[in-house]
């Protein structure tokens, strides 16, 4: 048997390579590798790449830029502890993928803060051509604050994180969207299968010769795929009573210098938020933050009168207000200090389904549809959001977690609360067996309101669920999973499922992602457990796919990154959600990709080489290629192809060839149709292929790699690109090799 | 309930490969497994997959019986493997049988992969068809196995077999079949 030190380097994978090309297979799953090496190299390549053609899609080109700061986060963020921790692995760098889908879940639970603006305000800011007012200037500029931000926790430690963000929403949406939704037809699972179906689309590209070469580099640690199809799952849940991540934390109050009657203005829009018409829905806490900013219009209003305006309201409201310096006019390319508004990373899939089509005829109109704004605005409004963060929103959260602490929490987990709960649990008993005949209806007794289906904002099971999101929110794992974990009975006996279920759920992922517990020896089995129980709840007793797959999915991701016997869970709960058909085809087969990823994160342990799951993760990435295959999109079918060339590359004796006869019948197949389709959806019956393979430097990196294929089989007779001489492509390497120098040469 | 079982060198390469159904219960012994027509070479997949676990078991478990070892929860198919001294493992997958309630099935029926492995059991539970986790039919299985392991030793020993070469003889073909017939 040979060992897969010295097989790695000497084989390549063999010889079928029409897209992804070697150095793309190896990108997908950097855990051997340099991890971040390649993910500079892949930004260097992909920039290099997208930014002289502008045809790029912007949902594709979003994709590099956002990974843009994984080198700063790698060094301290969401996971500092994980790299330290000690449980057995030798290999450091399998961390380094799941770094990046650890701090996207954490980044998911962000704040939400409710923009509610007056009308001039969002009349000034439609002229600098936001059409959404004042709170769609904000939102880009809400996901990633600037510089660290210091968090305390419960216990008085402080730490720095990188990545910290706010999500800014509308007020006047907040809450209303699930009674004017639509349940059947544009389900956010079904709008989550549209928005893949569109990027796929985009990338997979049968226009033919215009592929761009970005949508195979894409593929960095975690297919974009996949990793787009967990951002979308992730902020596609609406704000509900069961868990308060989309209720406001804090409310921003803007009026603007032009304003008449600014004082009265922002009175009348306080009362609004609290009584008026724009009152949250009753299960939303009232009592949030509220933080008040004058936007002063730099090239019409006067800045002394502003000042002095700002000062009163200052006087008037106490602290938490700010003064936002905008210029009023439109910015365009031309101008000097113009620069590209951010893209948004949170968008929710109805959206992106809306976004991704106005950039698209924009595109074809020979604009590149993304709007500008000055250089002075942007650091204006970054200073202004991590202002409203560092020193309002934050000591703002810190205090209330403290004081629901001390107050509720404390008093429910002393002796006292425990037998009050208990007692409550007795009565419940004795009063439905008593009322028993008479339905039952108002419950044993308890807060939960079974009319409505949720508890009220002040009763100390709501406190305590918002306290734990809070905590969860502030990065503070360890308190919010005893809190999770304290409330998570009371919900079940009040047959409150949802909130059950939830509670179940958040438990096991802030113990998941509590680097700490790992020490401590986690407990695989309560985690599995939980998740068992919080599916059942959503799915069978609340029937919410939504929520269900979300949490498999935090299931599947977070136990992935914990690495050693976890890998396996994960794969097990992926190969669930495919088995309770709660994602459409193309989310089928994108956890069959990431049953495989489980798999193959999974290392052998010390030097034997038993422990890996090689063999299996190859029959998953194999099943995937056929599935993309069928479903019409032969670059990602050709990806995972070579990926499972290379994860069997260690486990097979003759590279390339399978012990089992039905298996290599199949595999051979899998590969004829492959390159075939290949071929074809690249337009490779068109001859002017070569020709334009020739040219063009933005294409480098593209020509190295499959164009040299297309020319040798152009130059030899078609007929040969039959299975058999692709298979024994491996001693063909060599002479390619320099063949290709020569002709480059 | 159906079978698959291979018999691979320690090159991982098929020495014996034979299809076979229950024959318990009304079973005709033809195997029907969940895999439409076009797609049976799943079954070497899934042995082949196991490997991985029958190498990481076969360390860690003294008994030359292995057990059941891996599964693989969208077929329902779980495999028990058996060690011989020189090497060569016998791998057995089975499969039960399609449950009449297919929504069943799909929905909460596999959720005995995880956790609580009571869940299939409820069809007919004393059979070794319905319950393919339970003592019954990893008895049954180890029965098959070592009957099989006799025959594949005498058939080793024959002079006209050659180490590692693919099992032709129609004697151990007939007795392996009657042993399946017997035990499972």
């Amino acid at each position: 048997m040979t060992s897969p030190g010295d097989v790695t380097p000497v084989k390549p994978p063999p010889s079928f390579s029409p897209g992804s090309g070697r150095n793309a297979s190896k990108l997908r799953y950097p855990e051997e590798q340099e991890p971040t090496v390649s993910i500079d190299a892949e930004l260097v390549e992909s920039r290099s790449v997208s930014s002289p053609s502008p045809s790029i899609p912007a949902s594709t080109a979003e994709l590099p830029i956002r990974s843009a700061s994984p080198q700063a986060r790698s060094i301290r963020s969401s996971t500092p502890q994980l790299a330290r921790s000690s449980f057995g692995s030798p290999f450091e760098g399998r961390f380094d993928g799941s770094e990046d889908i650890r701090s996207l879940i954490i980044r998911a639970f962000s704040p939400t803060v409710a923009v509610y603006a007056s009308e001039d305000t969002d009349d000034l800011v439609r002229n600098k051509g936001f059409k959404g007012g004042f709170w769609d200037l904000l939102r880009p500029f809400g996901e990633t604050v600037t510089g660290k931000v210091i968090i305390r926790d419960s216990v008085g430690a402080s730490r720095a994180w990188e990545d910290f963000g706010v999500r800014f929403v509308d007020l006047k949406t907040l809450g209303r969207a699930p009674t004017g939704q639509d349940p059947g037809r544009d389900s956010p699972l079904a709008q989550i299968e549209q928005v893949l179906e569109k990027q796929l689309g985009a990338s997979d590209g049968s226009s033919g010769t215009q592929v761009p070469a970005k949508d195979i580099l894409g593929f960095s640690a975690t297919t974009p795929p996949s990793k787009l199809f967990l951002r979308q799952l992730l902020c596609s849940t609406a704000a509900s009573p069961h868990e308060t991540f989309g209720h406001p934390v804090a409310s921003v109050i803007a009026i603007s210098s032009r304003n008449k009657a600014p004082l009265e203005t922002l009175r009348r829009l306080y009362a609004e938020t609290n009584t008026g018409e724009q009152r949250l829905p009753d299960w939303i806490h009232q009592e949030y933050l509220r933080y008040y900013v004058l936007v002063h219009d730099e090239e019409r209003d006067d800045i002394t009168e502003t000042t002095k305006l700002y000062d009163q309201m200052k006087r008037h409201f106490g602290l938490h207000c700010h003064l936002l310096r905008l210029r009023s006019s439109q910015c365009v390319v031309t101008d000097d200090d113009s620069m590209q508004v951010p893209h948004c990373e949170w968008l929710s899939p109805k959206e992106h389904l809306l976004g991704v089509g106005e950039t698209e005829t924009l595109v074809d109109l020979g604009t590149d549809g993304t709007s500008h704004i000055f250089d002075s605005d942007v650091s204006a409004i970054k200073s202004f959001v991590r202002e409203l963060i560092v020193q309002s929103i934050i000591p703002y959260m810190e205090n209330r977690v403290a004081v629901w602490n001390d107050q509720v929490a404390a008093r429910r987990r002393g002796i006292s609360g425990r037998f009050m709960s208990l007692s409550k649990r007795w009565a419940g008993f004795s009063s439905s067996s008593r009322s028993g005949a008479s339905g039952s209806s108002g419950g044993n007794g308890g807060n939960y309101d079974t009319e409505h289906n949720f508890y009220r904002q002040e009763t100390p099971e709501a406190i305590l669920r918002k306290m734990a999101d809070f905590a969860f929110m502030l990065r503070d794992w360890k308190l919010a999973s005893s809190t999770y974990e304290m409330i998570r009975s009371d919900y079940g006996n009040d047959k409150a499922w949802k909130y059950h279920a939830g509670a179940h759920e958040m438990c096991a992922v802030s113990m998941l992602l509590n680097p700490l517990a790992m020490s401590a020896k986690l407990k695989l089995e309560s985690v599995d457990q939980m998740f068992e129980t919080a599916c059942y709840s959503y799915l069978t007793r609340c029937s919410d796919a939504t929520h269900a797959l979300r949490c498999l999915a935090l299931a599947v991701e977070l136990l992935k990154s914990r690495g050693g016997s976890a890998t396996e869970s994960a794969a097990r709960w992926a190969m669930r959600v495919m088995d309770f058909g709660l994602v459409g085809s193309v989310g089928q087969i994108l956890f069959m990709e990431r049953v495989a990823a489980c798999y193959a994160s999974k290392t052998p342990v010390g030097g034997a080489k038993w422990g890996a799951r090689r063999r299996k993760a190859g029959m998953w990435s194999l099943l995937a290629a056929d599935q993309w295959l069928q479903a019409g999109r032969p670059t990602l079918a050709s990806a995972c192809l070579e990926e499972a060339e290379r994860l069997y590359a260690d486990v097979l004796e003759v590279d390339g060839v399978f012990p089992l006869p039905e298996m290599q019948s199949f595999v051979d197949n899998l590969r004829r149709a492959v390159t075939s389709d290949y071929l074809q959806a690249r337009g490779f019956t068109a001859q002017d292929e070569p020709a334009s393979g020739e040219a063009g430097g933005t294409e480098e990196f593209s020509e190295k790699l499959d164009k040299r294929k297309h020319r040798r089989s152009l130059m030899g007779l078609p007929s040969q690109l039959d299975a058999g001489n692709l298979i024994s492509g491996g001693p063909r390497d060599p002479d390619d090799q320099p063949n290709d120098d020569f002709e480059r040469a | 309930m159906s079978y698959y079982f291979t018999i691979l060198s320690p090159t991982d390469t098929p020495v014996f490969n034979i299809a076979f159904g229950t024959s318990k219960s009304g079973g005709d012994g033809i195997a029907r497994f969940r895999f439409p027509d076009t797609a049976q070479y799943m079954n070497q997949f899934i042995i082949h997959s196991s490997l991985d676990i029958v190498e990481e078991a076969q360390w860690t478990n003294g008994a030359m019986y292995l057990k059941h070892v891996d599964t693989y929860p969208p077929a329902a198919a779980y495999i028990s493997a058996f060690l011989t001294p020189s090497g060569v493992r016998f791998l057995l997958l089975h499969q039960p049988p399609q449950l009449s309630n297919s929504g069943g099935s799909s929905g909460f029926g596999a959720s005995s992969i995880l956790g609580s492995s009571s869940n299939l059991a409820r069809g007919s539970t004393s059979s070794i068809a319905a319950n393919p986790t339970s003592p019954q039919t990893e008895e049954a299985v180890r029965q098959f196995m070592t009957e099989v392991y006799e025959n594949y030793v005498k058939t080793a020993m024959s002079p006209f077999y050659k180490q590692g070469a693919e099992i032709r003889s129609p004697v151990f073909r007939t007795r392996v079949t009657a042993a399946g017939k017997k035990w499972l």
